[in-house]
């Protein structure tokens, strides 16, 4: 009986990485290779007697499976975020896990066993649309860079533009971590009446400049960690951006299209009905097989 | 299944949203009333593979990693503090602020309240109180004899008395400010109270620097947008049924999962 688990750690395999933008139709190409792979093996080896051939159609249907839920969990967080200011969707990338077979004695044409396997969450950079609020701390990014806010654990970044003042005048996030500017905390006093912020970030008041919003970049964007409540982190260098454009009054919208989103659903919802029926095939023709080799026997 | 859970903060969230939006809409005729906004977050993250763990002993790294999120939450409903339009009412006690401030309103219980409704009326007394009878700080007195009353944009009461050439001064209104205006706490009634986030209150002189001034015979209305609420009405109802889409995805996919082998 051949072990097989869909893991990129069981060492006899080697890894595809497979770098193709639609991560369905990566799925959808392992589906058809898995199948037909698994299938040819069974052919050339029901007729040697050997092991394995049946269970790993259940094995590669199993790894699609596990593949299609975490597709799922992950289309579900980006439906549920669709008014989060300044989400990015993410994606799930799969990757192909290939199982040699050892051809048994005398067989020719064995083929490899490939199996899905998630590779990653990539995240959707792109902008989010950008709608007016009219709150005078709402700010969104137009092009590239993150705001920096200073959080007890340490800089964070977000593009989620949504500042209010604290009791001390800082200008915080809705958690209450500052926002920095070029020289620390933003700190606005009611003397300074009705705030302006430029769109190279400087914020000033009835009563001259308070201080200008720093926005930074990193040269892998994608390396940033989500950290929940809108926050990435990083351990990156963050470099200013040279020419800011910060639009005052606006928020990012988050970037989830929900046509896209509804369609991808329906697509692992189908791809995973699909898989569980051609589960059942397969037992079906296992409880055949076990009824004809029985009435042979007998 | 993850999804399901997931799905089912989306819909929470939606339903706060629409509940926020059903709120301003139902306080769109209301003096002084601040337009709010629900504003979310999405929830932790759980890596199950780190960015930038090392794929080989050659220094190789991954380019991104699974992260799994966990939904949304409402990370606060914001109160958006732009003017309202000013409509005349040319009722002498009917008083609107414009730019920043608040009336200070002195509770039955010797309390303070901070209000942007100025609509007030006199009681059996004679005094400045607001339509539930409140005191408006610092409690100004009018004369029955008076035949009218006036005030100016720096906030002081004068009275025409019978007898009198020069209009009699009856007191001086004074406006409050906050470092922190979105951080008082509502209280039903157009009545706000202080909190540590909105920071403590500076009383001030209408008209001085950063204070408002008052406008007499003008109410200020809602700041609400009906075209922006339906609009985001409209939104936030699509975002509950895609949600609730999910559930029935997510539930598909369970029954699937029961059903397999099931014949």
């Amino acid at each position: 009986m051949v072990q097989i688990t869909p893991s990129r750690h069981a060492s006899p395999g080697k890894v595809f990485h497979h770098a193709f933008g639609d991560v369905w139709e990566t799925q959808e190409n392992q589906h058809i290779s898995a199948g037909t792979s698994a299938a040819r093996k069974t052919d050339t080896e029901d007729q040697k007697g050997s092991d394995g051939a049946m269970d790993n159609t259940l094995l590669v249907s199993l790894s699609s499976q596990l593949a299609s839920y975490r597709s799922m969990d992950v289309i579900a967080n980006n439906i549920a975020n669709i008014n989060t200011a300044g989400f990015k969707r993410d994606t799930v990338k799969f990757e192909e896990y290939i199982q040699n077979v050892t051809p048994a004695e005398g067989e020719v044409g064995a083929q490899a066993i490939s199996f899905v396997a998630d590779k990653g969450t990539s995240r959707d950079l792109t902008e989010g649309a950008i709608t007016r609020t009219n709150a005078p701390f709402d700010m969104s990014i137009n092009g590239r860079g993150y705001f920096t806010i200073n959080t007890p654990n340490g800089p964070r970044y977000t593009r989620n533009g949504h500042f209010a003042l604290d009791q001390d005048g800082r200008i915080v996030t809705e958690d209450g971590n500052a926002l920095q500017g070029d020289g620390g905390d933003l700190t606005v006093t009611t003397d300074d009446g009705d705030i302006h912020i430029a769109q190279d970030g400087t914020v000033t008041g009835i009563r001259g400049q308070i201080g200008k919003v720093q926005l930074v970049s990193f040269d892998n964007e994608s390396a940033l960690v989500k950290e929940g409540d809108s926050r990435y982190i990083t351990t990156q260098t963050a470099t200013p951006v040279e020419s800011p454009n910060i639009q005052q009054g606006t928020l990012e919208e988050s970037n989830v299209k929900p046509v896209v989103e509804i369609s991808k659903m329906l697509e692992v919802l189908r791809a995973y009905q699909t898989t569980a029926s051609l589960t059942e095939s397969q037992q079906e023709l296992e409880r055949n097989a076990i009824d004809k080799l029985a009435e042979t026997q007998s | 299944m993850r999804a399901l859970s997931i799905a089912a903060t989306g819909m929470q969230a939606q339903q706060t949203n629409v509940e926020v939006i059903a709120n301003n809409l139902a306080n769109m005729n209301t003096t002084g009333f601040k337009q709010q906004r629900a504003e979310f977050q999405d929830l932790l993250y759980q890596n199950i593979e780190q960015p930038g763990a090392q794929t080989s002993d050659s220094g190789t790294v991954l380019p991104t990693g699974i992260q799994l999120g966990a939904g949304v939450r409402t990370a606060a409903v914001a109160r958006i503090m732009s003017q309202g339009d000013l409509s005349s009412t040319s009722n002498p006690y009917d008083l609107a602020i414009q730019g920043s401030g608040y009336f200070h309103i002195t509770m039955p219980d010797g309390t303070d309240a901070y209000s942007r409704a100025g609509n007030f009326a006199l009681s059996p007394e004679g005094q400045i109180v607001t339509d539930k009878g409140y005191t408006v700080a610092p409690g100004i007195a009018v004369p029955s004899t008076a035949t009218s009353v006036t005030v100016n944009a720096q906030g002081q009461v004068q009275a025409s008395v019978p007898g009198q050439t020069a209009p009699q001064t009856l007191g001086q209104l004074e406006l409050v400010r906050f470092p922190n205006e979105g951080g008082l706490s509502a209280q039903g009634d157009n009545l706000f109270t202080e909190t540590t986030s909105s920071g403590s209150p500076q009383a001030g002189v209408p008209g001085s620097a950063g204070y408002g001034t008052i406008q007499q015979g003008f109410l200020e209305t809602s700041n609400v947008n009906p075209v922006e609420e339906i609009t985001s009405l409209i939104t936030a109802q699509r975002a509950y049924e895609m949600n609730s889409k999910v559930v029935t995805a997510a539930d598909d996919m369970l029954q699937t999962t029961s059903r397999m082998g099931g014949s």
